[in-house]
């Protein structure tokens, strides 16, 4: 009640900030008739009009004075008197030193862990994409009706068809990225290519730091200038930032480009990998509607809802559909804003841990607010004492949210210094990769928010105390100090409310990070069906021969000529690695496992005819080399590839068993024929040779669809991806077959080096991040509750040692007093563990997608209650062991 | 003149007795003055001024409630009322004078 009724004081003298000069203008008016009352009634006893207007001020006093008096009541207590408040609370503080710093640590890790967590929601979320008005910015992806929606690429004449027909969108972009050799600087060096059109500066709002981007007319035909732009880390790592390099020639590939600009820096695209820009027309798309590959950024168009624009895009999809129902069955449109396409599975993930924290910051509080009682207690006399000279409630209670903002706001700024670290040492630690323009820091909005958290947490740490402290009379505070300093039945419910407060908030967390760590288990556990230990994965850029001297230039408009072979073989390679000390073996590959690089293929079956033009059966191609299969430790049934079959016309193949099981079920696989292509395709049947397991070969912890994989002979190509088992940690023969690689050819380069376990750890890299992140939350709250529960039933014990000291006095025995103290608390522990637990099952909707294979109900929740519970109930053990300690007669004299 | 000199009010008992004074119905600030005068035989006599700060202090507290209304002389004036809040008040300040002052009583009445 008493708690309402300063609310409503507050919520008066605010309402009354307003209204100051109606405010005014009443109580003149109010005086101005009291005045004219008792001047009418001294005239009615006989006084003469002017006499009586004089008697009547006279008997009212100054008037100017209680006017303004009475004003006073209406205003806020003055800045001044903040300050004094302030200088007392710090006094008061200092005083105490060993409760202040405590107090002070604990909201320093609350508020620090807090501001830590949110920099991170801020450069994530709040900041938002470093683009022009980037929240209107969305990804147009194709794809595929199949048993589920499948995501594909985009195709040449649907983007057109798209740009000319749909009215939602300001603009927009096509683009695709591929790596090129980049020459010019001291060594080849391979460089991601973000091909786009011209259109894609303009729509991210980038302008060039030199130069100029593309114009319209360099991205319609294949006559076409080479032109590039260049990002600034290739500009200033390749050619030492000179800006003249505008205007002059640069070769990628074996083809002069003339360089147009330099954009700014740390513009990487929308890929975030873009080291150089060229015009879209270099992604090489044909004209046809089955040649698919590419996505489209676009622009919504201002006051266009993303929901609009997928309705149109349906109609027009619909439209294509109708048409060209060759190319276009099934197809559709997917639009997802840009944002949700670059963070992915980091976004759920960044607010789930923003909420997980604040439980921290919640139970840091409600063990400050414990302490804070047990001082408002202490102080029973000083404030009764306070009252009887005159201090108002509200004057004690502004007193004790001064005290606890003070505390709150050092904590603050301690927290502000960890999160620095945590921010720092959390980004280097991280196994996510963020977007590299994600830079959490302390900046102005971080700064508010955590002065917010402060003020907030002062302002509900300061009523803590006052929501049971009765300084309201000086009677009753007189009485409550006589009676031993206890706050009473009041304080002992509030004490039980913020035990079961936190153990229900560590609850929650405890079982959050115990499901994360057993999905995290489970997903390191997931087998990709290959030995990713020991072997080491390079990609080499090699050129093709140079043309003989004397050749024919190509002729526009003539089929061009074969294209000259490469200028060191696939064989050749794997020769060079093979004579590294420490290779056991080597193998080639179109595309590294478990970058889900590899591209799919329709496939027909012979003699199956349970397949139509609708459901043509999809597999995933890989071109590998004879000792590819040993090297990666794939068990194959049947044989690997000759070294006279390694050519495109090759009629060989390797199966992975899900295919076999599909049409062959039970038969032996060998002999089998398949086709690329649906059933009337005119493709030459492959003889499968082999047989593999399925494996993860294209994503961890699952293929991204069920289709099974195909592996067809490998062929040079360029760049060739290598796969190298070793005898020896991967990393330390790097050098060895960088060196054994190039053998001094300059044109030769080497580039993502890498090994296996760490694709697989950057495929569960998330989980990870999660894992970690909550797991330090969830030791947070452990750790403060349990210290927090240990302060409370220290306190209660205290307070009933009278009571222990007469039971011992009447007989009880040290065991009942353990016991009386541990029921106690475990019911306490109970109340919080059930309510903690509701709230996990209540909350599960959110994190469930965050998890691989584990459900709330997993083992891993119950044993994560356990440790809780066991935690909290040792900390209960000790104050009830103190508790039987308690001399009766000591006990009952002292009070 | 026969009649003793007012005196001054203990410190701290105006509100009460402002409250006393509304707790039968709505009434302005010079009727309060005036009831307090009358309802202690004149022995108590309130500083007008002073009257209004308090009164302002108590409907800022929530204890009393102001409207403008029309006096008995038709005058427009400031009447106030008891609120739920301010009647419980009064209640609790009213039980407790009455302790103090039977104990003060006592002890001055002892021989």
């Amino acid at each position: 009640m008493k708690r309402l009724h300063d609310a409503i004081s507050a919520w008066r003298r605010m309402a009354a900030l307003f209204s100051r000069r109606r405010r005014d203008r009443d109580l003149r008016a109010e005086v101005e008739f009291h005045l004219a009352m008792r001047q009418q009634d001294l005239e009615r006893a006989g006084m003469k009009s002017d006499a009586a207007h004089i008697a009547a001020r006279r008997q009212f006093g100054n008037v100017t004075l209680f006017t303004e008096k009475t004003h006073d009541m209406w205003k806020f207590p003055s800045l001044e008197s903040v300050v004094a408040d302030t200088r007392y609370a710090i006094r008061s503080l200092v005083r105490t030193p060993g409760f202040s710093i405590v107090a002070i640590l604990v909201l320093a890790i609350g508020i620090g862990a807090n501001t830590a967590m949110f920099s991170l929601v801020d450069a994530m979320l709040l900041r938002g994409l470093p683009y022009a008005d980037a929240n209107r910015l969305v990804i147009l992806i194709g794809n595929v009706q199949r048993q589920t929606v499948e995501r594909r690429g985009n195709s040449l004449p649907d983007y057109l068809d798209w740009r000319k027909q749909a009215t939602s969108f300001d603009e927009m972009a096509a683009y695709n990225n591929f790596t090129v050799t980049l020459f010019g600087g001291d060594e080849p060096e391979r460089v991601m290519v973000e091909s786009v059109s011209p259109s894609y500066f303009g729509l991210l709002g980038v302008t060039p730091a030199y130069g100029r981007t593309f114009r319209a007319d360099e991205d319609v035909d294949a006559n076409r200038d080479f032109v590039v732009v260049l990002g600034d880390a290739v500009w200033r790592q390749h050619f030492g930032a000179d800006p003249t390099i505008v205007n002059k020639t640069v070769r990628l590939s074996g083809q002069a480009y003339t360089v147009i600009g330099i954009m700014p820096p740390g513009f990487t695209g929308i890929s975030d990998t873009g080291q150089i820009w060229l015009p879209f027309v270099f992604a090489g798309y044909t004209n046809s509607r089955s040649s698919r590959g590419f996505q489209t950024l676009a622009r919504l168009k201002s006051g266009v809802s993303i929901e609009e624009a997928r309705a149109e895009m349906n109609t027009i999809s619909a439209r294509l559909e109708a048409a060209y129902p060759d190319t276009n069955a099934k197809r559709g449109v997917e639009i997802s804003p840009l944002q949700v396409e670059t963070y992915g599975q980091l976004q759920p993930i960044v607010l789930t841990l923003m909420a997980a924290v604040s439980f921290v910051l919640l139970i840091a509080c409600a063990n400050v607010a414990n302490l804070l009682i047990g001082r408002s207690e202490a102080r029973q006399k000083e404030i009764a004492v306070r009252t009887a000279l005159g201090a108002g409630r509200a004057r004690l209670i502004r007193q004790m949210i001064t005290e606890s903002c003070v505390l709150t706001t050092t904590g603050a700024v301690a927290g502000l210094l960890m999160a620095q670290l945590l921010v720092r040492a959390g980004t280097l630690a991280s196994p996510v990769q963020f977007p590299s323009f994600v830079q959490p820091g302390i900046n102005l909005k971080v700064l508010l928010f955590t002065v917010g958290v402060a003020l907030l947490a002062g302002l509900v740490l300061g009523l803590a105390p006052a929501m049971h402290a009765r300084f309201a009379r000086l009677t009753e505070a007189l009485k409550e100090s006589s009676r031993g300093g206890s706050g009473g039945a009041r304080a002992q419910r509030l004490r039980s409310v913020l035990i079961v407060t936190e153990v229900a908030l560590a609850i929650v967390l405890f079982i959050g990070a115990g499901l994360m760590i057993r999905s995290s288990q489970k997903l390191a556990a997931v087998d990709p069906g290959f030995d990713t230990s020991n072997l080491l994965t390079v990609s080499v850029s090699v050129p093709r021969q140079p043309a003989p001297p004397g050749a024919t230039p190509p002729v526009p408009g003539q089929p061009a000529p074969p294209p000259l072979p490469y200028l060191v073989s696939g064989a050749e390679l794997m020769d060079r690695v093979r004579s590294v000390p420490g290779v056991t073996s080597v193998g080639l590959t179109s595309d590294v496992p478990l970058t889900g690089a590899g591209s799919a293929v329709f496939y027909t079956a012979e003699g199956d005819a349970t397949t139509d033009a609708q459901t043509v059966p999809r597999a995933y191609v890989h071109r590998v080399s004879p000792g590819f299969f040993e090297t990666i430790h794939m068990p194959l049934r049947g044989r690997t590839f000759r070294s006279d079959e390694l050519k495109t016309d090759s009629t060989v193949v390797v199966v992975s068993e899900g295919l076999v099981a599909r049409f062959w079920p039970k038969q032996d696989p060998v002999g089998k024929r398949i086709k690329l292509g649906n059933s009337s395709s005119t493709n030459p049947w492959l003889t499968i040779i082999g047989t593999v397991p399925e494996t993860k070969y294209r994503s961890l912890p699952a293929n991204p669809t069920a289709d099974p994989d195909l592996y067809f002979p490998a062929v040079d190509r360029s760049p060739q991806p290598m796969l190298i088992r070793t005898s020896v940690p991967p990393l330390s023969i790097l050098p060895s077959v960088r060196a054994a690689i190039r053998q001094d050819q300059p044109a030769v380069a080497i580039f993502a080096a890498n090994t296996l376990e760490e694709l697989v750890a950057q495929n569960t890299s998330a989980s990870r991040f999660t894992m970690w992140v909550l797991s330090l939350f969830a030791g947070t709250a452990l750790l403060l509750s349990v210290i927090g529960i240990y302060g409370v039933m220290s306190y209660l014990v205290t307070q009933r040692l009278r009571e222990f000291g007469i039971r011992l006095a009447l007989g009880a025995s040290r065991r009942d007093i353990v016991s009386v103290v541990l029921r106690q608390g475990t019911i306490l522990i109970a109340i919080g563990a059930a309510l903690g637990i509701a709230a996990t099952i209540g909350l599960s909707q959110l994190f469930t997608t965050l998890l691989f294979e584990v459900t709330v109900g997993d083992l891993s929740a119950v044993l994560a209650t356990g440790v809780l519970l066991v935690a909290a109930v040792l900390a209960c053990v000790i104050p009830a062991v103190r508790a039987t300690r308690v001399n009766p007669v000591e006990t009952l004299r002292s009070q | 003149m026969g009649t003793p000199p007012p005196v001054e009010l203990i410190p701290g008992t105006l509100d009460m007795l402002i409250l006393k004074a509304v707790s039968r119905g709505p009434l302005h600030g010079y009727a309060i003055a005036q009831f307090i005068q009358a309802a202690s035989d004149a022995v108590l006599r309130v500083e007008e001024g002073a009257l209004y700060p308090a009164l302002h202090r108590l409907e800022v507290r929530g204890w009393l409630r102001a409207t403008w209304g029309t006096s008995d002389n038709n005058r427009r004036a400031r009447f106030y009322r008891l609120s739920a809040l301010g009647r419980r008040e009064l209640d609790s300040e009213a039980e407790y004078w009455r302790r103090v002052a039977t104990a003060v009583t006592r002890v001055m009445q002892a021989d």
